[in-house]
């Protein structure tokens, strides 16, 4: 193993002082403890607060996103590793701003079960929450059963349009409607060409040979459908979209939206290159992208490889994409 | 029994339920991912911590909260989670009772099942925590008159958690063994059997929870 780390124990209370070093200006600790981020303007009276969290090595996903028009609070756990429903909690009283309280991360039990723990204690203290989960990862489930899917990097378009649908006042069941309307029209696959390695084992989350790629993946390394010797940018750009189209049902004439993202070690000129094809495809099929985002949004530590997202698109989803947004990782002007 | 006596007899029997600390964790260890002997161990610590500077005029359902807060927080698996909501749920029946008739235990007993079984989509026969819950429970509330229902709620228990060995793994880590976990001892559904006969043996006389003076 070769990572710039000191003690890895301290690795993820590392990487969030260095964040909140970095970008006093945006970010905060609401109290003692370091795995709990807000917007530094945090509780925004009379806003509905949104609350993510989950485990670490995904930057920007999940801390990356708290910031004006985004979430405005985060739990973080260890890496790969749900936080406390203490620390989801704090996060949730420091941004209660009188209006409710949403929780919106990605389907897995740890965090669901946290999560969900945190919503009893909310309930004593008097803050109301409504829960959405993210659950965009067609490979992990069949469609009959997307309710049990995985939340992977398509859930930052909930972020966004939750986000600033609470922004522009909405109430805490509309900005509910908005993520579940978002995450019910959201799909992604991914394809892994190299593992993970943990900080603190050092070892790789999965073995895959040289020259064969995953078709599938999870972002913790999960395994996909498919083991295969690694194809083309094109032939894998075909690959994900055949099953993301069929899976949101979108024929000619429909819109969306297009996230193409590193897991972590894939450079930009490769996600370019999917990217380039995924616009080949849907320009052939008839379908118009209004809105792309290429780059790292959801990543696993170093894994190398790549996902697609695609959000279908009304008018309002993609207003609310548009809508201003800031983070020390995201913007939309 | 009020908030006091409560906190006392939680604390009596904890001593005891980690004693099962290291066999909880053997069986985890077959079946899981082996943390439940120390999500129990690091549990009872923290709420034995918890329930000692607690006011001694707190209601049952107050000394229930700060046992489940102190429980999660203690670790943040997903046992921990589960058992902490299900003590939020019983304790929401109770309300602010200050003192706990018997027909009260079972009533907090079947909400915390109901709990687990919805967090963690389970029912009986899955081979979890609920095969020895749910039928306690159910004793607890049944109990004949004159009966101990502490008793009749481990006999319970306990042929749940005989019953269970040889069921299949449906949820969590342990369905990934599918049929290998049929033979094996459910760590989750032991751990409640352990509790209960913990308590017996630590709250003498088990004047507790008599179904003869049940005001149900």
């Amino acid at each position: 193993m070769k990572k710039i780390i000191n003690e890895p124990s301290a690795f993820v209370d590392e990487f969030v002082e260095g964040i909140l070093l970095a970008h006093p200006r945006l970010l905060k600790t609401p109290g003692e403890d370091r795995r709990v981020l807000v917007r530094a303007d945090a509780p925004v009276a009379g806003k509905v607060g949104i609350v993510t969290g989950g485990g670490s090595g995904h930057l920007p996903l999940f801390k990356g996103y708290v910031g004006r028009g985004l979430c405005d609070g985060v739990a973080i756990g260890n890496v790969f590793s749900s936080p406390s429903s203490a620390q989801v909690l704090e996060a949730t009283k420091a941004v209660s701003g009188g209006a409710g309280v949403l929780y919106l991360y990605g389907n897995y039990g740890g965090d669901v079960f946290n999560f969900d723990l945190a919503t009893d204690m909310a309930e004593l203290e008097g803050i109301a929450t409504l829960t959405a989960v993210g659950r965009d990862d067609v490979a992990s489930q069949p469609k009959e059963r997307a309710a049990d899917r995985r939340g992977v990097a398509g859930i930052m378009f909930a972020f966004k349009a939750a986000g600033a649908a609470a922004e522009r006042g909405d109430s805490l069941e509309q900005v509910a409607a908005v993520a579940e309307d978002i995450i019910n029209n959201t799909a992604t696959m991914g394809i892994g060409l190299s593992p993970t390695i943990l900080p603190t084992t050092g070892k790789a989350s999965f073995d895959l040979d040289d020259g064969e790629m995953e078709v599938g993946i999870g972002i913790h390394g999960e395994p996909g459908f498919h083991r295969g010797a690694v194809e083309t940018a094109d032939r894998i750009a075909e690959t994900l979209m055949e099953r993301l189209v069929a899976d949101l049902g979108i024929t000619a004439g429909a819109r969306v939206a297009v996230l193409v993202n590193g897991m972590g070690a894939t450079p930009l000129e490769e996600l370019y290159l999917l990217f380039r094809r995924v616009h080949q495809l849907l320009t052939e099929q008839g379908i118009t992208i209004d809105k792309n985002y290429i780059g790292e949004y959801a990543t696993s530590l170093e894994m190398s490889g790549a996902s697609i997202s695609l959000l279908a698109l009304n008018d309002e989803r993609l207003a609310l994409l548009n809508a201003p947004a800031e983070s020390p990782f995201f913007k939309e002007a | 029994m009020n908030g006091n006596d409560l906190s006392t007899a939680i604390r009596n029997c904890l001593g005891e339920f980690t004693s099962y600390s290291d066999e909880l964790g053997e069986l985890d260890r077959a079946l899981g991912d082996g943390d439940l002997g120390i999500t129990v161990s690091l549990g009872a610590a923290a709420v034995e911590e918890a329930l000692a500077v607690l006011p001694a005029d707190s209601t049952p359902a107050e000394v229930v909260l700060a046992c489940a807060k102190a429980f999660a927080n203690a670790n943040p698996s997903t046992m921990a989670a589960l058992v902490a909501g299900a003590l939020l749920a019983g304790s929401k029946v109770w309300g602010a009772s200050t003192s706990l008739a018997d027909g009260q235990i079972g009533a907090f007993a079947v909400a915390a099942a109901e709990s687990i079984s919805q967090r963690g989509k389970s029912k009986i026969g899955d081979k979890t925590i609920l095969d020895a819950m749910f039928p306690a429970a159910d004793a607890l509330v049944n109990a004949a008159a004159g009966e101990s229902a502490l008793d009749a709620a481990i006999n319970a228990a306990e042929a749940g958690v005989i019953a269970s060995k040889e069921l299949q793994s449906r949820r969590g880590r342990a369905s990934w063994l599918q049929e290998r976990s049929i033979g094996l001892q459910d760590p989750g559904a032991t751990a409640f059997l352990r509790f209960l006969q913990s308590w017996k043996a630590t709250n003498t006389p088990a004047a507790l929870i008599t179904a003869g003076e049940n005001t149900k």
